[in-house]
């Protein structure tokens, strides 16, 4: 603060324009990303809240007409984007807490003492920078009910196994593994470095005490790795809640509408059924239940050491 | 080391943890090797009920016919020519927006500094549909720069760096301006050799996210030619009828350049990922 203060003296000497050259410069270097942020970030913010006021006219937007609230209206109404609702809902919970469940299991246990870590690392964390079309392709072929080798497997234990992508019970769980599998080494490695970034002063103190290992997991690992923890909770949930590829591509949301989620249920509305409006307003609601999941979890995590 | 890190876990046997781990490898591995395995079947082999993991007769016509059924090569540039250069903006904007955000002073600073920070969580697909009819208006569907321009100024960019330029000593600027330096000169000649790090790390997790986008480009890249590799290889069939094995091939071909990129920078890429947690 104190460069800022002389700053400040200097500039009301005469000659001395230090001050308004630093600001003049500090504007030239913000401005070029304000401008494509604003273009392309900002304004689109309120043109959405805007447009989901409207019954937009995608083809020719100076036809539309201002109808208020009634999309919204439509929104809470609507039978389909209560079902999104669910189906969203449903992979969330099938994919956020195994997500982090088992990344912390895989970070815990590349830690110890064994041979090959950067091995299992690679491994863990490989699917990790696949594209989700080669993620959900490769997937569809183990699941193929007809020549995919895991029914081939399954048919030794069971007499009918399931269809999998085309089973009403199935196709969300079915979904929700081939996604484990492709995003968990993310979770993994930021927990490997939390979890090496624990004083093993602490573990050694634990041990002096006589404390079980269970007791040292409890009350040392997962209080000291709690904001990474949350971190990647934070990360898991926000992702899982915008799900769209992954159906996109192995079930098209189908059968019926059960995997169709919310994101490709507004990708739906907007490009195939063409109604902007509407599908605005599904995407501010979206927009505003995220916000909330990221305070509610900010929060959390406010109250750590952060 | 060796026995206090054992304390973490309850009770683990070596051999099980052993087990454990090396027996998920082997699960993470299973869909790779039945992609590379299936790309190589011949028809009959590839439809057959029983998974032949080492195909009885290994036959590469799958490759032959997606590169000659698909615009393959076309994509790849496509892809890479968006993920380098929206790489390459976000590099320049971010760090110029974050080194005058923490190491210069002027007025309105903090309240766009709250707004960006603000603005992280809005995701792009809140933002999809004002989003197409802007870029509709700019007659920019199809063009690259449909793909590139709204991932040019993603928040988190600015986030990282200016949590990295903190770090920077004001001293050392302070010096650099006794010197005679130019803000510019400062900039260029200090700030950016100092952040070689943080730009390297920065810029390879840019990159791998920008080329492995799907649901945007999707939405602006409408043409076949204008599509990128992770489009491409879902919209268009190399083959008149459903071939598992010439879709494992394509899928394989897509998915090599980027996987042999993170084989040698596997390092950083995991450093980008793991900054992220720390810092966030």
């Amino acid at each position: 603060m104190a460069t800022k203060d002389t700053g400040a003296i200097l500039s009301r000497l005469p000659g001395v324009d230090a001050v308004d050259s630093e600001a003049r410069d500090g504007m030239l270097f913000a401005i070029p990303y304000l401008l494509v942020f604003g273009v392309f970030l900002l304004y689109p913010l309120l043109k959405g809240l805007y447009m989901s006021l409207f019954d937009w006219n995608a083809f020719n937007p100076s036809q539309s007409e201002f109808i208020l609230a009634e999309n919204y209206v439509r929104m809470v109404q609507d039978p389909t984007f209560w079902k999104a609702v669910r189906a969203t809902v449903f992979f969330v919970l099938l994919t956020v807490p195994t997500l982090v469940g088992l990344g912390l299991a895989l970070a815990l246990g590349v830690n110890q003492d064994i041979k090959g870590k950067r091995f299992l690392r690679t491994v863990f964390f490989s699917p990790y920078v696949l594209t989700v079309s080669v993620v959900s392709l490769m997937w569809a072929e183990l699941y193929a009910p007809e020549y995919g080798p895991l029914n081939y497997y399954l048919e030794f234990f069971m007499s009918n196994p399931p269809a999998w992508l085309n089973s009403f019970t199935f196709a969300m769980p079915a979904v929700a593994l081939a996604t484990i599998w492709w995003t968990v080494g993310f979770n993994f490695v930021i927990l490997l470095a939390a979890r090496q970034g624990v004083p093993e002063r602490l573990y050694e103190a634990a041990r002096i005490d006589g404390a079980s290992t269970w007791r040292a997991f409890r009350d040392i690992t997962l209080p000291q790795m709690r904001s990474a923890i949350m971190f990647v909770t934070t990360v898991q949930l926000i992702a899982s809640f915008q799900v769209f590829g992954q159906v996109y591509i192995m079930t098209n949301g189908g059968p019926g509408d059960s995997t169709q989620t919310l994101v490709m249920y507004l990708f739906r509305v907007a490009f195939r059924q063409q109604e902007f409006g509407y599908a605005a307003a599904i995407g501010y609601f979206l927009f505003v239940v995220l916000v909330a999941v990221s305070l509610i979890n900010y929060r959390f995590v406010g109250g750590s050491d952060t | 080391m060796s026995t206090e890190s054992k304390l973490d876990i309850p009770r683990p046997k070596t051999v099980g943890l052993y087990a454990t781990l090396y027996g998920a490898a082997f699960l993470f591995l299973v869909p790779y090797l039945y992609m590379l395995s299936t790309s190589l079947k011949t028809e009959e082999f590839a439809f057959s009920q029983q998974p032949y993991w080492i195909p009885p007769e290994i036959s590469f016509e799958w490759y032959q016919v997606v590169l000659e059924g698909a615009p393959m090569v076309q994509w790849f540039m496509n892809t890479f020519v968006i993920a380098a250069t929206t790489t390459l903006l976000v590099i320049i904007l971010d760090s110029m927006i974050a080194f005058s955000l923490t190491k210069l002073d002027w007025p309105g600073k903090r309240i766009v500094f709250t707004v960006i920070i603000a603005s992280f969580m809005v995701p792009i697909y809140a933002n999809m549909v004002p989003l197409y009819t802007i870029i509709s208006e700019f007659g920019l569907i199809n063009s690259p720069l449909a793909v590139i321009l709204p991932f040019s100024a993603i928040p988190i960019g600015v986030f990282l760096f200016t949590q990295f330029f903190q770090d920077l000593p004001d001293s050392v600027i302070e010096a650099a301006k006794i010197d005679g330096f130019s803000t510019v000169q400062i900039y260029l000649r200090i700030v950016l050799p100092l952040m070689k790090p943080a730009i390297a790390a920065l810029s390879l997790y840019t990159f791998v996210y920008t080329w492995n986008q799907f649901l945007w480009p999707l939405i602006v890249l409408q043409g076949e030619s204008s599509f990128t590799l992770p489009v491409g290889i879902v919209t268009t069939q190399p083959t008149q009828v459903f071939q598992p094995g010439a879709e494992m091939a394509a899928t394989l071909i897509a998915a090599a350049p980027l996987f042999i990129v993170f084989l040698i920078l596997q390092e950083h890429l995991v450093n980008a990922v793991q900054m992220q947690g720390t810092t966030g």
